[in-house]
């Protein structure tokens, strides 16, 4: 479970994030979707604990991330929207320094990793340098590493940039799969279509204000837009805020 | 097609220098300026000021003046040169090959010699303007102690600009070969090993003339072997050699002769040049395409009998372990460490070798007292060796976490982990290093059991200083985009973290410098060492001390509160 309560992030003159309210159920898979420069990124990094807010709260599973991050941190996986790794470790070294900081059961570790590169069809390139991945190799190894410890949250930016359309599928079908075992998912996402197809709810964000949030029915109601499409929803939401 | 000029193509590296000077907050830029323009013209005049002594020394000096003015600018020429081509090999290799905007250029409507030609003029301006700058204070008081007039300044000027164009025209030069010529994925490796390797081989050979037999002349058999040891590198088809000649005959006003020497450097250069242009319309492309293919590993991982070197770190908590082994590998496996540990290899080896040919027997001052300051300063010295090296390795190293750091802040370990497990991992091998160049050189200056217990002691206090400087004020001014986080050092923060060694070590020595002296007199004249002594060292030991603690928590304290609030 994420609850955000009067989440608000500034930087120098500008607010990127507005007094956020918003809570995602266990095993709810959330979309977050704005324009370029919405505050999306912003409030993702403050979910994974990697920016301090200004203001406000952040609990997952009731878990205070500025009280005790460290114990937050644990339970959640991290993806980012650009795949920055350690260029120098091979994928496998990668896979190992996470399950040490995550503290993964090291007896478990070989099958779990094996397991993992060989869903993202990265096992044959488990010894190259990660210097010597393509985007999107490094793009599905991150998802790897995130899932490597059996989060209860997931909080994913812009999971499928880079991504082929085989590996999209995959990652949707990993999603809600760990959606049906209990995880909780919020995705941040440009892609309104993948959204729309795999997100239970979706919140729209813009200029740091949340201007709606809910099922395709329940945005559709706010938006006045009948039973249109998330583009027309979003589009329509985004021009009259 | 038309093009656009290749000077267009530097506009983005002035654009980015003015907005890195204009932007920001007025006080945070002025107190940047202030602290560059104090320790730079302390640096400044310091090196005025030598170098006026000796060359002022060296006047007085009947008959040898002169040669040993003249021999002293040779070595500094050479040193120069030496500098000029290690520094313009690595900037070639990062502006012609390794740069993250090439992709970029290489993508626009120019020819690949236009690219070449903007390139090769940034890497000269980056390896050649700090030589440009305090090579002014070193021809400044040569000038002002032969008397010079303003032709010689402006020769001098000359002088030293084509030297550094020479520099950078045959390091481009290896560079573009060495690219087309080396296995691809090896390059960048290969290349800065390259460089290290020429750097070592004339900081060795410049060692080796034993610069301390120039204020030893009765040490050669006769006038004429110690003339001949005098003029011996000076060999006529050397660009260093033109530019001494040069320098050398301004200050004796034979224009014609100045001009002939100008003229050699000059016509050398435009050679390179000309080499340079074919070379870039022939194999920059094609070395630029074989430089993006996959960097490889230069050595297969070390494996003792199925167990690795991770196994000798179990004693660690697992995300300590985590941390520390992923550091040794990202250290070990960047190429561009290991040049600078086979550099600092080699400046160890003089430093000792430094001690070792020490003329102590023929000092007037009595041997003994002599050996013990000397012992002092080298702890002095010793400290300031560790600060360079710290300021290399250490302050870079949170900035090398780069655009990955988001892993770490994102991972379930406090900021303070982070940073205590960089320090230890810096503050062993560094202490160990320190330590052994203290006891060696010591050794070979043969101080008092006294002198020798004092030092070590000093030294294991000031090595964590140093390093929780490093690390600390390393993380409070991190660089985590930079192409190169090891430039980190040479920013605001890294000129803070060496203005705040040079003062603690300075406070350290200094609260020393005074009980010891007292110490080693009463010992010196047999006399018994008085309680108010004892208490001064006490009170100048423990403030020292406190110090040292101070400057080992404070850093790591402000960096944990700026690495867990930004």
């Amino acid at each position: 479970m994420i609850e955000l309560i009067d989440l608000s992030k500034n930087y120098a003159a500008t607010q990127a994030v507005k007094n956020l309210n918003l809570r995602v159920a266990r095993g709810e898979i959330y979309g977050f979707i704005g324009p370029n420069g919405a505050g999306k990124t912003t409030t993702i990094r403050m979910m994974g604990g990697i920016i301090e807010p200004t203001s406000g709260q952040i609990l997952i599973e009731n878990m205070d991330m500025r009280l005790d991050p460290v114990s937050a941190k644990k339970i959640i996986g991290f993806v980012p929207d650009r795949p920055f790794l350690y260029d120098k470790l091979t994928g496998m070294e990668f896979l190992k320094f996470i399950s040490d900081i995550y503290c993964v059961d090291p007896l478990t570790f070989p099958q779990k990793a094996q397991g993992l590169l060989e869903q993202f069809e990265l096992w044959p390139w488990r010894n190259e340098i990660i210097a010597a991945y393509s985007h999107g190799m490094k793009q599905r190894l991150i998802i790897a590493a995130a899932l490597l410890h059996d989060p209860r949250v997931l909080v994913i930016d812009e999971p499928m940039v880079g991504l082929d359309p085989s590996a999209v599928r995959l990652v949707k079908d990993i999603l809600k799969d760990l959606a049906a075992k209990g995880v909780t998912v919020f995705v941040s996402t440009h892609t309104l279509s993948i959204a729309q197809d795999l997100c239970d709810r979706i919140g729209v964000i813009h200029k740091g204000n949340l201007l709606a949030e809910g099922t395709m029915p329940q945005l559709n109601r706010a938006a006045k837009t009948g039973d249109a499409g998330l583009e027309d929803v979003f589009l329509t939401l985004v021009r009259e805020a | 097609m038309e093009q656009a000029g290749w000077i267009k193509l530097l506009r983005p590296r002035r654009h980015a220098a003015l907005n890195t000077l204009t932007r920001g907050s007025g006080r945070s830029r002025l107190s940047r300026l202030f602290l560059f323009g104090f320790v730079g013209g302390i640096f400044w005049l310091g090196t005025f000021a030598i170098f006026f002594r000796v060359l002022t020394y060296f006047q007085s000096v009947e008959e040898f003046g002169d040669i040993l003015a003249m021999r002293l600018l040779s070595m500094i020429v050479i040193t120069f040169f030496a500098l000029l081509i290690f520094s313009s090999i690595i900037n070639s290799l990062t502006h012609l090959y390794l740069s993250r905007d090439l992709s970029l250029l290489h993508a626009l409507p120019l020819s690949s010699e236009r690219i070449f030609s903007a390139r090769w003029t940034g890497s000269f301006l980056d390896s050649s303007w700090m030589v440009l700058i305090f090579s002014l204070p070193v021809f400044a008081s040569l000038g002002m102690v032969y008397q010079a007039g303003l032709l010689f300044y402006l020769t001098a000027f000359i002088s030293i600009l084509l030297l550094c164009l020479i520099a950078q025209g045959i390091s481009s030069i290896v560079v573009v070969l060495g690219a087309v010529m080396l296995p691809a994925g090896k390059i960048r490796t290969l290349f800065v090993i390259l460089g290290v390797v020429l750097a070592i081989v004339l900081i060795v050979a410049l060692r080796l003339i034993r610069p301390e037999q120039l204020v030893n002349p009765e040490g050669f058999a006769s006038v004429v072997v110690y003339l001949n040891s005098l003029q011996a590198l000076d060999t006529p088809w050397l660009p260093t050699t033109w530019i001494t000649d040069a320098l050398r005959y301004a200050l004796k006003l034979s224009w014609l002769q100045v001009l002939f020497s100008l003229a050699l450097a000059a016509s050398f250069f435009l050679v390179l040049m000309f080499v340079n242009d074919t070379l870039a319309r022939t194999f920059y492309f094609r070395g630029f395409s074989r430089a993006q293919t996959t960097p490889g590993r230069l050595f297969a991982p070390l494996r003792l009998r199925g167990y690795g070197w991770e196994s000798m770190l179990s004693f660690l908590a697992r995300p300590a372990r985590a941390l520390a082994v992923k550091e040794i590998r990202t250290f070990f496996r960047d190429s561009t460490q290991w040049p600078q540990l086979f550099l600092i290899g080699a400046l160890i080896i003089i430093y000792l070798y430094n001690f070792s040919v020490l003329p102590l027997e023929n000092a007037p001052v009595r041997a003994v007292y002599l050996q013990n300051v000397f012992s002092f300063l080298n702890v002095a010295l010793a400290s300031f060796v560790l600060s360079a090296i710290a300021a290399r390795f250490v302050f870079p190293a949170v900035s090398f976490e780069g655009e990955a750091f988001w892993i770490l802040r994102a991972s379930p370990v406090s900021m303070k982990t982070f940073l205590w497990v960089k320090f230890f991992l810096y503050y062993a091998p560094l202490l160990i290093l320190t330590e052994a160049l203290i006891v060696v050189s010591n050794t070979l200056l043969s101080v008092t059991p006294f002198m020798m217990l004092l030092s070590i002691i000093t030294v294991f206090f000031l090595v964590p200083a140093i390093v929780a400087l490093a690390v600390g004020l390393g993380a409070v001014y991190p660089d985590f985009t930079s192409e190169n986080p090891a430039m980190a050092a040479t920013g605001f923060g890294g000129l803070l973290f060496m203005f705040l060694c040079f003062t603690l070590i300075a406070m350290v020595i200094m609260l020393q410098a005074g009980p010891v002296y007292r110490i080693f007199m009463a010992d010196v004249h047999g006399l018994t060492i008085s309680f108010r002594l004892i208490a001064w060292s006490s009170i100048s030991f423990a403030a020292a001390l406190m110090l040292c603690l101070i400057a080992v928590f404070l850093p790591m304290r402000l960096a944990e509160k700026k690495l867990t609030r930004e």
